[in-house]
């Protein structure tokens, strides 16, 4: 991993540091390319993408292997998996949503500034004419990206060897109704887009935690502490009145799509909510980064 | 220096807005327009000639009776292991044992707890009416389709269904998530139990699913009733209950609610209202008659189903209490291990108290419930 980080961080500060060269409204973009390309470069990022594609192959290898009826036990649709292979998406998502989701989107944001202050090439970054804003707002669109990325492949890989293993065919919504399995494709490209924006609460969380330190293990670490304590908050009925405000609480509420006719009051509440963390941590991590001494 | 601090405002705004926009949406939510006052009795014939055949919307029922919340799952059937051995021993089987009865008295009790939210479908238009149910479940949903003659039940967290006719309704199908019930069947309810025994008032307006509506307001005369205030929110244009509230005595906040968290009063569309069972699901169809319960059943050896206990009702008003006579579904109920934990023993039998209702199991087999005092019943247990 360090070896890559190494190979990859020389040839992506050089491609920044002519950036100066170029007009400036194109700058902008050349800094997103670049940001762009050194994250999904990483060998790092496509070992956790190939982690999150191994979870749905897992589910639908044990469903296919195992021929006896699990009868209401295990996550929801497990048992719809052996008469639609469309499911296997599912029952992947629900599975990853309350950890595995989390764990990689807190180690690529919390990897955003402390990272390259770890390498010492945050300095050179902000000696090139590139705002220190406009380096936030690029660091946080880079792990947006790799969000819907974690996502995608979740549902893919699933849809994949759900289709590999099993039959697929019209899909059950929960209402009862059944639906073809285009509309469900587009279901499923819905609920991809809700876990997205489900994550990024977190992932600015993570922004903001990564700009208080140089080590980006801590800011990780912390990240994903941060989302599973806000879990188990969510879990306990003593605190109902807190409930609505946990960037998680609306997390596995994606099933909402599932039903007929789409629920979508979850997804703007979850929309609302997600927004307010964006703005709260994404100011947070500005008055932070913007005031610290960047050293290294 | 300043600039440092500069940089800080935007954090400090983005806190104020959140939190000002927290405080400021329920605040202008609850902001009412001046409607033209109006008598209970006035209100009562809004209610009573209320037009409102057609609607959709969604209901937010919260309970806190001071019962424990059930495990998540019990009753809902979203991926317990331990709720799926009585449920699919007792339901798919097709027998009418104890074991569906347990389940259904949990299924019961789990609408009763916590917080449930349902998309309610009503069209009445046509023939004997539609209606659609949806209680919404963490990743899994029941429903209730009625459309005609036909009613659905439908579990997505256990594949089950249930299809029955109407008049099997009544009595067979205890289990159904129409337990959470519209403002309109609980405001009727309600409305016909205000007779000598309740002071109506109307309180201040209110707004309900962004209607302006009356808050009619219900308190029992009897002081011996555990019930402090029924609250009806009807709405201004149509008539329609928009939320019922019940307020413990003395307590200020509502021991259970079920209100319109959103109304509309368009014409569903009528593709709603058919059900077809998706495959790899287990339907169970009802007959008209309620079979009686079998013969070899090991925990009422004694009772038979046939002769249909007839509940005795003693005491008038807020302050009657129910009496069921020793039978199948009572000793159903008592056996079940989850009602031994919800009871407390008491002398002579069991007591399931709540802040709006007692219901005492006396040893014996009756059933004692009532929305009085614990002492009460148990003296109308030993008369």
């Amino acid at each position: 991993m360090s070896h890559s980080d190494e190979a990859d961080s020389p040839t992506a500060s050089g491609a920044r540091v002519t950036q100066p060269l170029t007009r400036r409204p194109t700058a902008g973009w050349a800094l997103m390319g670049s940001e762009l390309a050194v994250l999904f470069r990483r060998r790092r990022t496509w070992v956790m993408l190939l982690a999150l594609a191994l979870i749905p192959v897992l589910v639908a290898v044990a469903v296919r292997i195992s021929s006896a009826g699990s009868s209401g036990r295990g996550p929801a649709f497990i048992d719809q998996i052996s008469q639609n292979g469309l499911f296997v998406a599912l029952v992947a998502l629900t599975i990853c949503i309350p950890l595995f989701l989390p764990l990689t989107v807190g180690v690529v944001a919390g990897d955003t500034i402390a990272g390259e202050a770890n390498l010492g090439t945050l300095r050179y970054l902000l000696v090139s004419p590139v705002g220190r804003v406009r380096l936030l707002v690029v660091k946080f669109v880079a792990a947006m990206a790799f969000c819907l990325a974690a996502t995608v492949v979740v549902v893919l890989a699933g849809v994949l060897i759900g289709a590999a293993l099993f039959q697929v065919g019209p899909v059950t919504l929960l209402s009862g109704d059944t639906i073809g399995v285009g509309q469900a494709g587009l279901r499923a490209l819905l609920i991809a887009g809700y876990v997205t924006v489900s994550l990024l609460g977190l992932t600015a969380i993570g922004l903001f935690v990564s700009t208080l330190t140089d080590i980006p293990v801590g800011a990780m670490a912390a990240t994903v502490v941060i989302s599973i304590v806000s879990q188990v908050l969510d879990s306990l009925p003593q605190l109902d009145a807190l409930h609505p405000w946990l960037f998680s609480h609306y997390w596995l509420d994606f099933a909402d799509l599932l039903r007929q006719p789409i629920e979508w009051s979850s997804f703007g509440s979850n929309a609302l909510l997600q927004l307010g963390y964006v703005a709260v941590f994404g100011a947070l991590a500005y008055g932070r980064f913007a005031s610290k001494d960047v050293l290294s | 220096m300043s600039t440092v601090w500069k940089r800080w405002i935007p954090a400090a705004v983005a806190g104020v807005v959140v939190a000002g926009a927290a405080v400021a949406v329920p605040l202008s939510a609850g902001a009412t327009a001046g409607l033209p006052g109006k008598s209970p009795q006035e209100v009562l014939a809004l209610v009573a000639g209320s037009s409102v055949t057609a609607f959709s919307g969604t209901v937010e029922q919260t309970s806190d009776l001071g019962l424990p919340t059930l495990p998540s799952g019990t009753g809902s059937g979203s991926g317990s292991a331990s709720h799926s051995g009585g449920a699919t021993s007792g339901g798919t089987s097709g027998s009418e044992g104890s074991a569906g009865t347990a389940a259904a008295a949990s299924s019961a009790l789990d609408l009763l707890t916590g917080t449930h939210t349902a998309r309610v479908y009503v069209d009445g238009t046509t023939g004997s009416g539609n209606l659609r149910v949806q209680v919404l479940d963490q990743l899994a949903e029941r429903d209730v389709i009625k459309q005609g003659d036909t009613l659905w039940l439908y579990d997505s967290g256990k594949q089950t269904a249930v299809h029955a006719t109407t008049s099997a309704t009544a009595d067979a199908v205890p289990t159904g998530p129409e337990q959470t019930a519209t403002p309109q069947q609980l405001a009727a309810k309600f409305l016909d139990a205000a007779s000598s025994t309740t002071d109506v008032s109307v309180g201040g307006d209110v707004t309900v699913a962004g209607r302006s509506a009356y808050d009619l307001v219900l308190t029992p005369q009897s002081g011996s009733t555990l019930v402090g205030a029924v609250s009806i929110a009807v709405d201004s244009a149509t008539g329609l209950p928009l939320r019922v509230e019940v307020t413990a005595a003395g307590a200020s906040d509502p021991a259970f609610s079920s209100s319109f968290t959103s109304l509309d009063l368009s014409t569903p569309p009528a593709d709603l209202f058919s059900f077809t069972p998706p495959a790899g699901t287990t339907v169970t169809e009802k007959t008209v008659e309620k079979p009686s319960a079998p013969s070899g059943d090991a925990t009422a050896p004694a009772h038979s189903a046939s002769d249909a206990a007839k509940p005795i009702v003693t005491g008038t008003g807020w302050s009657s209490i129910v009496e069921l006579p020793a039978g199948s579904d009572s000793s159903a109920l008592t056996s079940s291990p989850l009602l031994a934990q919800l009871t407390t023993p008491v002398s002579g039998g069991h007591l399931l108290s709540t802040t709006l209702l007692n219901v005492f199991v006396a040893d014996d087999g009756r059933v004692f419930a009532g929305s009085v005092s614990a002492e009460a019943l148990e003296a109308a247990a030993a008369q």
